[in-house]
């Protein structure tokens, strides 16, 4: 088969793998309900002709209330965060870059336990994903002051200044975490660990305006994402803005993963995993990659949401944790396949 | 006209005080997501209205009403939503700590909630009953149920009036209880002074081994969890505390020693019982 007719397959083998897996996302969960059902549900919200009965009392309440906004948010999520990774990666030209090396994951986890520490949490609706958003801005402008105070930096300045901050940011939430009564830890590590239990309708609103813009202004920017992934030097030969245009897509980048972030806790591997699992296939070109790694972290995480909250009958497990038990065996696996070719 | 115009101010009249009627509805299907509503509801509420409790309601060493759910009530293995919105409660309690976004959702779903907090002192727990019989419509039996705890405070008060109060240390994983919190109350009520408060601590924190070693406790008190006591006797530095050398480690059930319910009140008379045996007799005459 052809590059560009394999390109084509697999884009549309994941433009079929997310509905269905949002389909099933909506269909299966804690309280069964019948799928043709749900499925006349739908139908029948997206005004198209009559396909059976729709839901009623409880079970329509559960899909519309509950259900959906869950699984659309998990898909908002897996895909904006699927897109940070593949964009980081080109402008670091390195695969294991992801917003965590910017600062987002540890300025938002403090945000949210600062939030939960003085109650906000507890008694101001979104009060708990507004600081953690903040908390992640916060720390994308300490990492942007610190590294252009002696002029713009490197590369390697910017990682290690997001490092640092990651580990300061860290080391605040530790604090804060230690001096938290007890009963309110457990609220905030149900955050850390990440999840997407008791989000409605309102958190789809507000992740999908910065999400889907986010996605799609870096989206546009995928021509100078590929000519920044030659190189600085290479990408100023060919008249590209280098600083402005890398601080365009990380700030871009920033507020899409920082909103992720907020709505859902800390939901590792999918910035990684998506772009890497897909770059052998689609090609390095952005244009390409961002939509298949929008598609592709967009399944993983509605098929991991949907795992963390039908495995377990006493414990809806940590949306984190799954996408980590899928990530980390995949990349171990991938690092050895590699080794293994050198 | 003017008699249509008293029909009209009529009807708006019954409207309004039917919409009144509505809004303080008593609830006839209550959910309860918090074991210390878990314990006060299989108290006050008839049992056909209770829908939902926690699955701690059923759990040895940590509730003080095993057994006494009925099999038929659901049980939350976990706050999930869907659960909830499938039992169609027309109230769910909550938790202090509950966050406000999945409130909005209980909600958006059509349900009330009512929020079941200020546990963190005796008359906050006394205050949390009450409150919770007016959200549930048993004001009476709420009432009734705050007598008994009364009752007990003040028998106990009585018995320890003048008892000189030992200095009691909560001691849990490296935790201990400062000022505002329930069990730093409890060693109060119960006769006795809180080290943690001496110390300066403000909730439940880790004071650090030294600073609990210096402030010298006559008594420590630790919950019967398995490991706790074996923690404190085997802990490099407090083994050496003076009231662990001398045996004063005091051991308090661990679903007495959590209970943010009625049962607090007999928490205390028990730590009272364990700290001066010779004023309060084991059981409540």
């Amino acid at each position: 088969m052809t590059e560009p007719g394999r390109r084509r397959l697999v884009l549309l083998s994941l433009l079929a793998a997310l509905p269905l897996a949002m389909a099933a996302g909506v269909a299966l969960g804690s309280v069964p309900l019948p799928v043709g059902r749900v499925i006349a549900s739908l139908v029948s919200a997206a005004g198209l002709p009559p396909w059976g009965a729709p839901l009623e009392g409880p079970g329509a309440a559960i899909l519309w209330s509950v259900r959906l906004p869950r699984v659309l948010l998990a898909a908002l999520v897996g895909g904006g965060l699927a897109v940070v990774g593949t964009t980081l990666q080109s402008v670091f030209r390195n695969p294991m870059a992801d917003s965590g090396l910017l600062g987002v994951g540890a300025g938002a986890a403090f945000g949210a336990v600062l939030a939960v520490r003085l109650g906000w949490a507890a008694h101001v609706f979104l009060a708990l994903p507004l600081a953690a958003f903040v908390g992640a801005m916060a720390a994308i402008l300490v990492v942007y002051l610190l590294a252009h105070a002696g002029g713009r930096p490197s590369l390697q300045g910017l990682l290690l200044t997001g490092i640092a901050v990651s580990a300061l940011a860290s080391a605040g939430t530790s604090v804060l975490l230690v001096a938290t009564e007890e009963f309110r830890v457990k609220t905030v590590l149900f955050w850390l660990a990440g999840g997407l239990e008791g989000r409605g309708w309102t958190h789809v609103q507000l992740a999908a305006v910065v999400i889907l813009l986010g996605v799609t202004l870096l989206a546009l920017l995928s021509r100078p994402l590929d000519v920044l992934s030659l190189g600085q030097d290479e990408a100023a030969s060919l008249g590209l803005p280098v600083h402005a245009t890398r601080l365009t897509i990380f700030a871009l980048a920033a507020l899409v993963a920082g909103a992720a972030t907020a709505v859902a806790g800390s939901v590792p591997f999918v910035g990684l995993m998506a772009p890497h699992a897909l770059r052998p296939r689609v090609g390095p070109l952005a244009r390409h990659l961002i939509p298949a790694s929008f598609l592709g972290g967009a399944t993983l995480v509605v098929l991991a949401d949907l795992a963390a909250r039908t495995v377990s009958d006493r414990l809806d497990l940590p949306l984190g944790s799954f996408t980590a038990f899928v990530g980390a065996p995949y990349f171990l696996l991938a690092l050895r396949s590699s080794e293994g070719r050198t | 006209m003017k008699r249509r115009g008293h029909c009209v101010a009529a009807a708006l009249l019954a409207l309004l005080g039917s919409l009144a009627d509505a809004g303080e509805a008593v609830p006839r299907r209550v959910a309860s997501m918090n074991l210390s509503a878990d314990e006060i509801l299989a108290e006050i509420l008839p049992a056909e209205r209770l829908v939902g409790v926690t699955r701690f309601a059923d759990e040895q060493g940590t509730s003080n009403i095993v057994g006494r759910v009925r099999p038929s009530v659901f049980r939350f293995q976990k706050a999930d939503m869907e659960r909830l919105v499938a039992l169609a409660p027309d109230l769910v309690v909550v938790s202090e700590y509950t966050d406000a976004d999945f409130l909005k959702l209980v909600e958006r779903s059509g349900m009330r909630w009512h929020r079941i907090q200020g546990l963190s002192s005796m008359a906050g727990v006394r205050q949390a009953i009450l409150d919770l019989g007016r959200a549930v419509g048993a004001e009476e039996a709420a009432r009734r149920l705050v007598e008994r705890y009364d009752a007990t405070l003040a028998d106990l008060a009585r018995r320890l009036s003048g008892a000189r109060p030992p200095r009691v240390l909560y001691w849990s994983g490296e935790m201990t209880a400062g000022a505002d919190t329930a069990i730093g109350a409890l060693i109060e009520c119960a006769g006795a002074r809180n080290v943690g408060r001496e110390m300066g601590v403000q909730g439940i924190t880790p004071p650090g081994a030294e600073r609990a070693f210096v402030a010298d406790p006559e008594v420590i008190l630790v919950s019967s969890w398995p490991g706790i006591a074996e923690a404190v006797t085997g802990h490099p530095l407090l083994s050496r505390l003076r009231a662990v050398r001398e045996g004063r480690v005091v051991v308090l059930p661990n679903e007495r020693l959590i209970a943010l319910s009625q049962y607090t009140a007999e928490a205390c008379w028990d730590l009272a019982a364990l700290l001066h045996p010779d004023r309060v007799p084991a059981k409540r005459p």
